[in-house]
C-alpha cells in the first residue's frame, strides 16, 4: 500500500514536472528574450524529475526484492530515467548544448508516458523473476542494453532532425505547407517540430539570405557532429550490452547465440548503426547519407525495443505487452 | 643536436614560469622514455635526430587520459624496436584469403589476388553487405523458422502471394525455412568476413605504421589549411608544448616545429574491433562445425552416459574420452515463492568415472551450469516421472505421471490409480493431477474433486473406501549437454571486442604550431570528437601567456643556441 502510493507521487510528479518543462522550452521558442531565466528553471526541473524517478527505482527495487528491469514497465522508466542523466550530464559539464535537452525532454514524457498510461496497468504490479532471470547478468546485460537504447534514440533524433531541417529546404521550393503536413505525418515527434520552429527562427534571426545558409550550415554541422559523438558512445553501450547477454546466454541456455528474435534484431540495429560509423568513414556518401541510417536506426531500435515484445515471441517473451 | 627537455608542470597551477624554461639535467627513470628517431615528411635530413624528452606529468587530466597514455606508449616502444609486432600480425591476418593462390602461379595470380583485395576492401561494398545481412535477419524473423512444408504451403500460397510474388517456392528454394543455416545468408556472412580481412590488411594495418610516423609541418601555409587553426602573437611554441603536455598530449619538438598529439589509440582501435570480430566469427564457425549437443530427461535417481546424449552437429566434431563418463542424478527439487510459483529448480548431479568412482559432484541449476573435461551440464527443464502412494498402507506403489500439458510454463502431470477389477472394460480409478512437486490434486471416481495433498505429509486421504497416502512425487531433470570447442575463440573476441570498442571512442587529435618570429601558429585536428576539440583548444589557449619582449629575445637564442 504505502509502495503503490509512493510510486503514484513520484510517478506523477516527474510527469508532471516533465510537461511543465515542455511547455517552458515551447514558450522559450515564442519569447526568445527572457530564454536565460526559463532554462535556468529547466535545469532545475529536470533534476526533479531526476530526483523522482531515481526514487521510483529505488522503491521498486526495495519492494520487489530485485532490480527493476524484470519488465517493460520498468526498462521504460529505466530508459526515461537514462535521459534525465542525459539531460544532466551536459548542463554539469556546462556545455550549452540546448537542442540534445529540446530532444531529450519529449524524449523522456514519450517514455514516461507510454509506461505510466492504461496500456501497461497489468504491468504496474511485481513479476516473480522466472528461473532464467536469475542472474547477476541481468544488471549487467538489461541496463547496458536499455542504457545503449536510450542514448542511440538521441542520437538518431539528432540525425532525423539534420534529415528534417535538409529536406525542408530542398522542398520548401516546391510546397512548405505540404512538407510541414507530412513531416508532421511521418513523424509526429515534438521535437520535430521544434525543429522545425528552430530553423524557423534562425530564418528569422538571420537578415541575409546568405547568413542564414551559413547558420543552417553550422547548425546542421553541429547536430551532426553531437549525433555522431552520441552515435558512438551508444554503440559502445549496445555491443557491451549485446556480448553480455550472449555470455549470459551461454549460462542459461546452454548457447551463446540462438537467433532469437530479440537477439537477431539487437544485432540488426548493431549491424545499423555499424553501417553509420562506416558511413562517416567515407566523404563522398556525406552526412545526408549518414542521417538517413540513423533515422532508420531509430525505428529499428523500436522495433527491437518495443515491436518485438509486441508479438511476444521467443525467449526474451517475458517482457511483452499481454503478461499471460 | 640537442636535447629538449621538459619537466613536470602542474597544469592547475595557472602561475606558469614566464618564458623560462626550467631545465633539470637528470630525470628519474620511466620506462616510457625512450630515445626514437624521426621520420620528418618536409625535411631531407637522412640521419636521425635523437631526441630524449620526458613527459611527466601530475595534472588532474594527465590522470584521466591514463588509459589512452599507456596504450600510446606502447606504440612509442614498438616504434623503438624495429621490427615491429604489427606487422606480424598482418602477416597472420591476410594470409588466410590471399597468398594462397599467389604461392602457385607467379604474376597474374598476384595481380588478380591484388585486384580481388580491392574490391573486397571497397568500402561501399562492404556496407551493402552489411545492409544484405540485417535485412536477411529480419526476413528471418518475420518468417517463422523450422516448420514443416505444410506450414508454408498453408501460410503463403500460391494464390495468395505475399506482396504480389512471394510464396512457399521462394522460401523452400532459398532455405528461408532455416534462415540462419540457409546457403545465402551464411555466404553473405561469409563474404562480409572476407571484406572484414581484406580492410583489415589492407587498409588498417598500413594506417597503424603510418600512423606511427609523427610529422611536422614546418610552412604556415599548411598549419593555417587544418581544421581548427590560430596564430597567437608574442608566445613561444614551448609554452604551447607545455600547455599541451597539461592537457595530456605528447608533445615533440624540433627547432621552430612542434608536433603533438593526444588519443592514438583511439585512431588505431577499429584495427582491434576488426580483429575481434574476425575472431568471433571464426570461433563461431568452430562452434557451428564442432560442437556436440543433445538433451535428455532423467528421473531422480538414474544414471546415463554422456556420449549416449550427445550428438555431433557438424564435420569437425570428435567425441572425446570424456564421453564415457556416466553421470548419476542424486537428486532433483524445486524453490517456489510465497505465492506458490516456481523460482528455482536444482539437481544434484555427481560424474562418475569408468570405474564407478565419483570424480565430481555438483547442484546445478538454471543459470548454473556444470562443467566438466569440455562438456557443459545446463539445467533447462523439468517434469514429473512418478508418484509413490500407498494404498490402504500397501506398497508403496509407483504411479508414472504423463504428461498432460507441457507447453509454456504452467505444466501439468497426471496418473491413474485403477480400483476395483482392473480387467473389466469399463476401469474406474483415481485421478492424480499435480502441477509441480509440491501439491498433488485427487478426484474420485465419478471425477469429483476430493482435495489437495503434500508429499511428505503422510496425512492420509479416503476415496470411495480407499485410503490413499502420498508418499512423493518423483520429479525428473532436463539437461542440456554440449561440449563447444569454439567458446574460448568467441570468448577471447567478445573481450576484446569490449575493449577496443571502448577505445575506439577516443579521439585522436594531432596539433601542430611553428614558430614565426613572435608569433606562433598553431594548428590541430582531430577524427571524432570535433566539436570538443575546438573548445579544448580555445581553452588550451587562452592559458599561453604572453611574451615580455625582453625574455622572448632570450628564449629565441636559446632555441637557436
Amino acid at each position: 500500500m504505502i509502495f503503490s502510493t509512493l510510486e503514484h507521487i513520484l510517478t506523477h510528479i516527474s510527469f508532471s514536472v516533465v510537461l511543465i518543462l515542455i511547455s517552458i522550452h515551447l514558450i522559450a521558442l515564442f519569447l526568445v528574450n527572457e530564454i536565460v531565466d526559463l532554462y535556468d528553471s529547466s535545469n532545475k526541473g529536470m533534476t526533479i524529475t531526476f530526483f523522482c524517478l531515481t526514487g521510483l527505482l529505488i522503491t521498486r527495487w526495495v519492494f520487489s526484492g530485485h532490480l527493476p528491469f524484470s519488465d517493460l514497465y520498468e526498462s521504460l522508466i529505466f530508459m526515461s530515467w537514462n535521459f534525465s542523466i542525459f539531460y544532466m550530464v551536459p548542463c554539469l559539464k556546462k556545455y550549452k548544448n540546448n537542442y540534445l535537452n529540446k530532444i531529450i525532454t519529449p524524449s523522456i514524457i514519450f517514455t514516461q508516458g507510454f509506461a505510466t498510461s492504461g496500456i501497461l496497468t497489468k504491468m504496474h504490479q511485481f513479476v516473480i523473476l522466472v528461473p532464467a532471470l536469475q542472474s547477476h547478468w541481468l544488471m549487467m546485460h538489461v541496463s547496458t542494453m536499455i542504457l545503449g537504447y536510450a542514448t542511440l534514440l538521441c542520437g538518431s533524433l539528432l540525425s532525423v532532425a539534420i534529415l528534417v531541417i535538409t529536406f525542408r529546404e530542398l522542398i520548401q521550393i516546391i510546397d512548405i505547407n505540404k512538407n510541414l503536413h507530412f513531416l508532421n505525418e511521418s513523424f509526429s515527434f515534438a521535437e520535430i517540430k521544434y525543429m522545425n520552429k528552430r530553423s524557423n527562427f534562425l530564418q528569422k534571426t538571420s537578415f541575409f539570405s546568405s547568413s542564414r545558409n551559413y547558420y543552417r550550415y553550422q547548425f546542421t554541422q553541429q547536430l551532426d557532429r553531437w549525433g555522431y559523438r552520441i552515435i558512438s558512445l551508444g554503440f559502445i553501450f549496445l555491443t557491451i550490452g549485446i556480448i553480455s547477454g550472449a555470455v549470459w546466454a551461454n549460462e542459461a541456455w546452454g548457447s551463446y547465440w540462438n537467433w532469437d528474435p530479440k537477439e537477431t534484431w539487437a544485432f540488426i540495429t548493431w549491424t545499423i548503426f555499424a553501417i553509420y560509423l562506416h558511413t562517416r568513414k567515407n566523404k563522398k556518401l556525406g552526412d545526408v547519407n549518414s542521417s538517413v541510417v540513423a533515422s532508420m536506426g531509430f525505428l529499428i531500435i523500436w522495433i527491437c525495443y518495443l515491436g518485438i515484445n509486441l508479438l511476444g515471441i521467443g525467449l526474451h517473451s517475458y517482457g511483452s505487452f499481454t503478461s499471460n | 643536436m640537442k636535447s629538449f627537455t621538459f619537466t613536470p608542470i602542474n597544469s592547475s597551477n595557472s602561475c606558469f614560469p614566464k618564458t623560462h624554461f626550467p631545465r633539470v639535467p637528470i630525470f628519474h627513470l620511466f620506462s616510457k622514455i625512450k630515445p626514437f628517431s624521426y621520420n620528418t615528411h618536409v625535411s631531407r635530413r637522412a640521419h636521425t635526430l635523437p631526441f630524449t624528452i620526458n613527459c611527466k606529468l601530475k595534472s588532474s587530466q594527465d590522470i584521466k587520459n591514463k588509459g589512452n597514455k599507456s596504450v600510446s606508449q606502447k606504440i612509442v616502444l614498438s616504434e623503438a624496436s624495429p621490427p615491429p609486432l604489427t606487422e606480424n600480425d598482418g602477416a597472420n591476418g591476410g594470409s588466410e584469403n590471399v597468398p594462397v593462390s599467389s604461392k602457385k602461379k607467379g604474376g597474374m595470380a598476384k595481380k588478380l589476388s591484388r585486384k580481388i583485395l580491392q574490391i573486397l576492401s571497397n568500402l561501399p561494398l562492404a556496407i551493402g553487405e552489411m545492409f544484405a545481412v540485417a535485412a536477411l535477419m529480419a526476413l528471418g524473423t518475420l518468417i517463422d523458422q523450422g516448420e514443416a512444408p505444410d506450414f508454408y504451403f498453408q501460410k503463403y500460397p500460391e494464390d495468395h502471394p505475399v506482396f504480389g510474388f512471394f510464396t512457399w517456392r521462394w522460401i523452400l528454394a532459398l532455405g528461408f525455412d532455416h534462415m540462419f543455416s540457409s546457403p545465402i545468408f551464411l555466404g553473405v556472412l561469409a563474404l562480409l568476413g572476407a571484406s572484414l580481412m581484406a580492410c583489415t590488411y589492407t587498409n588498417q594495418l598500413p594506417l597503424i605504421k603510418t600512423s606511427r610516423r609523427w610529422t611536422f609541418l614546418h610552412s604556415p601555409e599548411a598549419i593555417r589549411k587544418q581544421e581548427f587553426s590560430e596564430s597567437l602573437p608574442r608566445a613561444s611554441i614551448q609554452d604551447v608544448g607545455t600547455v599541451l603536455m597539461g592537457a595530456g598530449y605528447e608533445v615533440f619538438l624540433k627547432g621552430p616545429c612542434l608536433y603533438a598529439f593526444k588519443g592514438l589509440a583511439g585512431r588505431l582501435a577499429p584495427v582491434g574491433v576488426h580483429i575481434a570480430l574476425l575472431l568471433i566469427m571464426a570461433g563461431g564457425t568452430l562452434s557451428a562445425a564442432g560442437s556436440f549437443k543433445g538433451s535428455v530427461t532423467v528421473p531422480q535417481g538414474l544414471n546415463f552416459v554422456v556420449g549416449d546424449v550427445l550428438g555431433p552437429t557438424g564435420f569437425l566434431s570428435f567425441p572425446t574420452e570424456a564421453f564415457n563418463t556416466e553421470i548419476h542424478v542424486n537428486r532433483f527439487y524445486m524453490d517456489y515463492y510465497d505465492s506458490g510459483e516456481v523460482s528455482q529448480f536444482h539437481t544434484d548431479l555427481s560424474i562418475l568415472d569408468m570405474d564407478g568412482k565419483e570424480v565430481m559432484r555438483k547442484t546445478i541449476s538454471v543459470n548454473d551450469p556444470l562443467r566438466y573435461d569440455g562438456i557443459t551440464i545446463y539445467q533447462t527443464d523439468w517434469s514429473i516421472s512418478a508418484l509413490q502412494i500407498l494404498k490402504d498402507n500397501e506398497g508403496p506403489y509407483n504411479l508414472a505421471m504423463a504428461p498432460l500439458k507441457i507447453n509454456g510454463d504452467k505444466k501439468l502431470f497426471g496418473t491413474f490409480l485403477p480400483v476395483g477389477d482392473i480387467n473389466s472394460s469399463d476401469v474406474k480409478g483415481i485421478s492424480m493431477l499435480a502441477r509441480d512437486l509440491q501439491s498433488i490434486v485427487l478426484y474420485d471416481m465419478e471425477g469429483k474433486f476430493v482435495g489437495v495433498r503434500r508429499p511428505n505429509s503422510k496425512l492420509p486421504i479416503n476415496i470411495n473406501g480407499t485410503e490413499i497416502v502420498i508418499v512423493d512425487a518423483i520429479g525428473s531433470s532436463g539437461l542440456d549437454l554440449k561440449t563447444d570447442p569454439g567458446v574460448p575463440l568467441v570468448y577471447a573476441g567478445f573481450g576484446a571486442l569490449m575493449l577496443t570498442t571502448c577505445i575506439s571512442f577516443l579521439s585522436h587529435s594531432q596539433v601542430w604550431a611553428l614558430q614565426d618570429g613572435t608569433t606562433a601558429i598553431i594548428g590541430g585536428k582531430t577524427n571524432r570528437a570535433k566539436l570538443e576539440f575546438s573548445e579544448e583548444m580555445n581553452r588550451l589557449l587562452d592559458k599561453i601567456p604572453e611574451i615580455v619582449e625582453s625574455s622572448l629575445s632570450k628564449q629565441v637564442d636559446s632555441i637557436s643556441g
